[in-house]
């Protein structure tokens, strides 16, 4: 612009004045930028995605198996506490059957040593450790350890992170970590199918009884009152007595009961959306039921929907494990979190860490859905965008 | 075109009534009647509540009437299924009033406009359907750059052409426009009025054109009627009603208008109405305006006046009027 | 004297995904004792966030970047939380466009007048509260006040219930009273009433009131000052009538040319503007309304104008009333030559 043309007339340019200038995305684009970012919801789904490379891929890298017992070592702890031995670089660990093994100083087990005798009066008990050496172990008092060539308990122990079983072992002697990889994807397993099945039958269900309305929706909301009255675990048992397989039950029992949630929250969508002017708009246009019922009302649902389903899929887990714990879920030896914290409240006293490591997890698990679940709630309401 | 003088829309004693709980009714729209030549605009008015919607909403058959008869050019659409109207919503398309909420979140502009053409299986080929509704969309005033973006990134005046072209893709002949600048800027309003007058003379259409306020239905209404309590108490040509209105409500309503002049603002009191519409459900009786008229005599309060010609073509419903 | 309230150079922005909205860009005004001012302006002209940051009511990513906005001298911007609610209520008050979301559903009206009344004077005794709300609401015109303190929201219609608002508002005898929109949701009658009130009621208590609407015919009904806001700026500032009789910036003058007149020619078309409000994510560089005017030049494009003197009292943002601009079919040249302040 210079002087001359400065007070040159434009027309007013229709077109600059119906210009949009914000970026155009479309409607999943847009979703994902708002999931993404809200930290809380990407630290979810990263979550989500390690857990599903830990249950998946994770076992391909573990030596064990989830049945694999192994009785010599079992009860190891992640993090061993272990006296020096007699040969350079080597260590003994003490187990709770007061047993020796030969820990290396990164933390390898190596073996167990040999009994020899037990002296039960002065409370020693002599290992062999080669043909020519005794290590003895000491009892008489607590801390339980180890003497050295002159005799005297070594009162200094240090600490090695278990590299033979990184989270320790069961009192079986199976590989803890190993397990937890099966029991998450069992856990994992049952939370999508019955996700989906209830997504299914709940958004069908309740869809053609909030858009129907009337009678039909009267007689199909009862019929969801007396399932959700029965509780689960009868069903469960029920089934199991059938099936005689345990995941299988579990997930028919979940699909066969969570569903009746889903199809309140459709139904309740439906009913308020229904009498909205883009579906009278629709109506007017002559679109059929399908069209109105799945590309107006269901996708307007969206959102309450997925918050459901990401509220459900915790709450599955959470019966799976529930089951598993109360024994009538999966069979042994089959690995469930839920199993795993059955069988470690055995020793809880002993060994907390057998409890401790699955019941992490679970909380994992439900931490990163509800951090999921939320964000995708926010994310998916463009009505928040303003 | 074919010239006939069947009237475009007809409308016979349309009542309509809802179930509100314990036996109760809401007399929605009540005993009305009116008809629409080709080419017109019939403009209805009144405060919210009035049944104005309800009757366009009965009209275009998303509600079942309760009794009365809806004639679409000459053929009976009252008493038809669904099915059997799937051919008769060619002809008649509706506005809506919210331009917010009549566009569906999750579908873009280009959906939006084409799903007309999806339900009565118009175009064979994505090539064909995108043709018509860019050419619909440029008719309003949209580009195709506008036609992949979500409802959710325009304007209300914008939002309320994108309605404007679902509803005339199908080249209807009757469109019904349920209060369609009421949520809009004043600005815009002049805008989507002069858009709809544009559009009726190039496509010969013929419009129910509700509103609230008689002020805008003046620029596009041949015949004016005003409703009250879900019936028509007064309807003539437009024109007529502002120079000789004859019903008191309607006097009301007029004087209610803001004025655009402070002058002249500063100057009017008194007038207006006074009071709430009162409940449909249980409407009063004899003349259902009786309870806010200032001229509400003994007789108003018994017996319904007679619905009569006061002067050629203009109909009112009072008894201050004889003959 | 001191006006009641003084902003200047209010700016307000939202932060939102797609980038920063500058709702309010500078706003200057000020509103004096028993005046009443009405801001004009189409929805996203800041017109609303201008009331909300006077009140600091700003919700979500809002917030005032620059600027002051002083109430009776003092200065809300920056102000504690707990003494901005002394003053809310007190010194000004606020009625909104719903009044059904304004108000609890779960307690009588009454109550809810009273509260207000407790919130701000505690040493008046309950029975003292009961008679100055039946006062209140005889002062509103809400038939069988006495009777109607014990209802509940939802036994009223709409306009009852924005005189129940109205009520609120007055309990405390704020210096001033600002409406958003009152009367946006409500029917032309009910509408029509509701100005009366407002009306009468400033003519008997003489309170300074800001009223928000979109409708210059609101307008020419209650106020004696107008602002146009469009683009989070003001774009012309003036008395009633001379706003009326003497626009002097072409958005005045296509807001007057739109409004229906029911005295008016049928076949006389309304004079729309044409397009949409802008964007405020991406604001045009030079003048707001550049893009929808048919009188730009290309100055308009490109720099923001000035604020000129068309009259006592009456600013405009328009280079037509530039000494250097054209004279020739220039809708303003009777006004130009202002000075530019």
């Amino acid at each position: 612009m210079n002087e001359q043309n400065r007070w040159e007339r434009v027309s007013g340019d229709a077109g600059e004045a119906e210009r949009i200038y914000r970026r155009s995305r479309t409607f999943l684009g847009d979703v994902w930028f708002r999931f993404t970012h809200k930290p809380t919801a990407l630290f979810g789904f990263i979550l989500v995605v390690l857990l599903l490379a830990f249950c998946l891929i994770g076992p391909v890298f573990t030596p064990y198996t989830y049945s694999e017992q192994n009785n010599k070592l079992a009860s190891i702890p992640p993090l061993l506490k272990v006296y020096p031995g007699p040969a350079e670089g080597s260590n003994l660990y003490i187990t709770q059957g007061l047993k020796l093994i030969e820990v290396d100083d990164e933390g390898h087990l190596i073996r167990q040593l040999k009994k020899k005798k037990d002296d039960s009066k002065a409370k020693q008990t002599s290992f062999t450790w080669d043909d020519d050496t005794l290590v003895y172990l000491d009892y008489s008092r607590l801390p339980n350890t180890v003497l050295d060539r002159d005799g005297n308990r070594i009162e200094t122990a240090k600490t090695v992170w278990n590299r033979t079983y990184l989270l320790g072992t069961d009192q079986l002697g199976r590989d803890i970590l190993t397990r937890l990889m099966y029991g998450t994807r069992i856990s994992l397993m049952v939370a999508f199918i019955a996700a989906l099945v209830n997504m299914i039958i709940g958004i069908t269900y309740g869809g053609i009884a909030g858009y129907l309305g009337g009678r039909t929706d009267s007689v199909m909301m009862r019929i969801v009152d007396i399932i959700s009255t029965i509780p689960l675990t009868l069903y469960v048992i029920l089934i199991k007595m059938c099936l005689d397989d345990g995941l299988l039950s579990i997930i028919i029992a979940l699909s066969s009961v969570y569903w009746v949630d889903m199809a309140r929250v459709v139904r309740g969508e439906v009913l308020s959306l229904k009498n909205q002017e883009f579906v009278l708009a629709a109506k007017t246009i002559g679109s059929s039921t399908k069209t109105i019922l799945f590309s107006h009302l269901i996708p307007n649902a969206m959102g309450p929907i997925l918050v459901t389903v990401t509220m459900l899929i915790p709450s599955a887990i959470f019966m799976e494990a529930f089951m598993s714990f109360i024994g009538i879920g999966i069979a042994p030896p089959m690995a469930s979190l839920g199993t795993m914290c059955n069988d470690a409240t055995e020793t809880l006293r002993t060994n907390p860490y057998q409890l401790f490591l699955p019941a992490l997890v679970i909380c994992i698990i439900m931490f990163a859905f509800n951090f999921v679940g939320d964000g995708l709630r926010d994310a998916l309401d463009p009505k928040l965008k303003k | 075109m074919k010239e006939n003088n069947t009237p475009m829309l007809q409308v016979q004693h349309l009542t309509k009534h809802f179930p509100a709980g314990s036996h109760k009714l809401v007399h929605a729209v009540d005993d009305v009647s009116f008809s629409i030549e080709r080419g017109k605009t019939l403009g209805l008015v009144g405060e919210s509540g009035c049944g104005k919607s309800s009757c366009a909403r009965t009209v275009i058959r998303i509600y079942e009437p309760t009794s009365g008869k809806i004639f679409l050019d000459g053929a009976d659409i009252s008493a038809l299924t669904q099915k059997q109207l799937l051919p008769f919503r060619r002809k008649m398309q509706m506005i809506f009033q919210d331009p917010y909420a009549s566009l569906n979140a999750r579908m873009t502009v280009h959906d939006i406009v084409a799903e007309p053409l999806r339900a009565h299986n118009i175009c064979a080929t994505r090539q064909e359907e995108h043709e018509m509704v860019r050419e619909m969309l440029e008719r309003v005033g949209l580009n195709q750059e506008h036609a992949n973006r979500y409802a959710h990134e325009f304007s209300g005046g914008q939002r309320q052409r994108v309605g404007i072209a679902r509803a005339l893709i199908l080249r209807p002949e009757l469109v019904i426009c349920d209060e369609p600048i009421s949520a809009l800027d004043v600005s815009i309003q002049a805008q989507v009025v002069n858009m709809l007058r544009h559009f009726q003379e190039e496509l010969n259409l013929t419009y129910l054109f509700i509103a609230h306020d008689l002020s805008m239905v003046r620029y596009v209404s041949d015949d004016v009627g005003v409703m009250y309590l879900g019936q028509l108490v007064e309807k003539c040509a437009a024109d007529e009603i502002y120079a000789h209105p004859l019903h008191p409500y309607t006097v009301g309503l007029l004087s209610s208008i803001p004025v655009p002049n402070p002058r002249l603002a500063k100057e009017k009191d008194g007038s207006g109405l006074e009071g709430d519409l009162p409940s449909p459900i249980d409407p009063p009786s004899g003349c259902r305006f009786h309870t806010r008229c200032p001229f509400a005599t003994e007789r108003c309060r018994e017996e319904a006046p007679a619905w009569q010609e006061a002067a050629p073509g203009h109909f009112v419903a009072c008894h201050r009027i004889n003959g | 004297m001191e006006p009641v309230l003084q902003v200047k150079d209010l700016k307000t922005s939202f932060l939102t995904s797609s980038g920063e909205v500058q709702a309010v860009r500078g706003v200057s005004f000020s509103v004096n004792k028993g005046e009443s001012v009405g801001i004009v302006g189409e929805s996203g002209s800041g017109k609303s966030v201008t009331s909300l940051s006077v009140m600091q009511l700003l919700t979500g990513t809002g917030k005032i970047v620059g600027g002051s906005v002083k109430l009776n001298g003092r200065e809300l911007v920056g102000i504690g939380t707990k003494e901005m609610r002394s003053i809310r209520g007190k010194e000004v008050a606020m009625i909104f466009q719903d009044p059904m979301t304004s108000l609890n559903p779960l307690l009588p009206v009454g109550e809810q007048v009273s509260e207000m009344l407790w919130a701000h004077e505690k040493d008046l005794s309950r029975a003292d509260r009961e008679a100055r709300v039946a006062e209140l609401f005889r002062m509103v015109r809400i038939p069988e006040a006495e009777k109607r303190l014990k209802s509940y929201p939802h036994e009223f219609s709409g306009g009852m219930r924005q005189r129940v608002m109205i009520a609120m508002a007055l309990a405390c005898k704020p210096d001033l009273l600002i409406a958003d929109e009152p009367t946006t949701a409500l029917d032309v009658s009910i509408q029509d009433q509701i100005l009366k009130l407002m009306r009468s009621i400033q003519r008997e208590i003489g309170m300074s009131i800001m009223f928000i609407t979109h409708d210059l015919g609101v307008v020419a009904e209650l106020c004696n000052r107008v602002i146009v806001m469009y683009g989070g700026l003001i774009m012309e500032q003036a008395d009633i009538l001379d706003l009326f009789e003497h626009p002097c910036h072409p958005y005045t003058m296509g807001l007057l040319a739109s409004i229906p007149d029911i005295n008016q020619d049928k076949q006389k078309r309304l004079q729309p503007i044409m397009g949409s409000p802008p964007d405020m994510i991406h604001p045009p560089k030079g003048c707001p309304f550049s893009p929808r005017c048919p009188y730009a030049c290309r100055v308009c494009l490109e720099e923001l104008p000035p604020i000129y003197t068309a009259g006592e009292g009456h600013v405009s943002r328009c280079w037509l009333l530039d000494a250097d601009a054209p004279a020739a079919d220039n809708p303003l040249s009777y006004a130009k030559g202002g000075k530019r302040g």
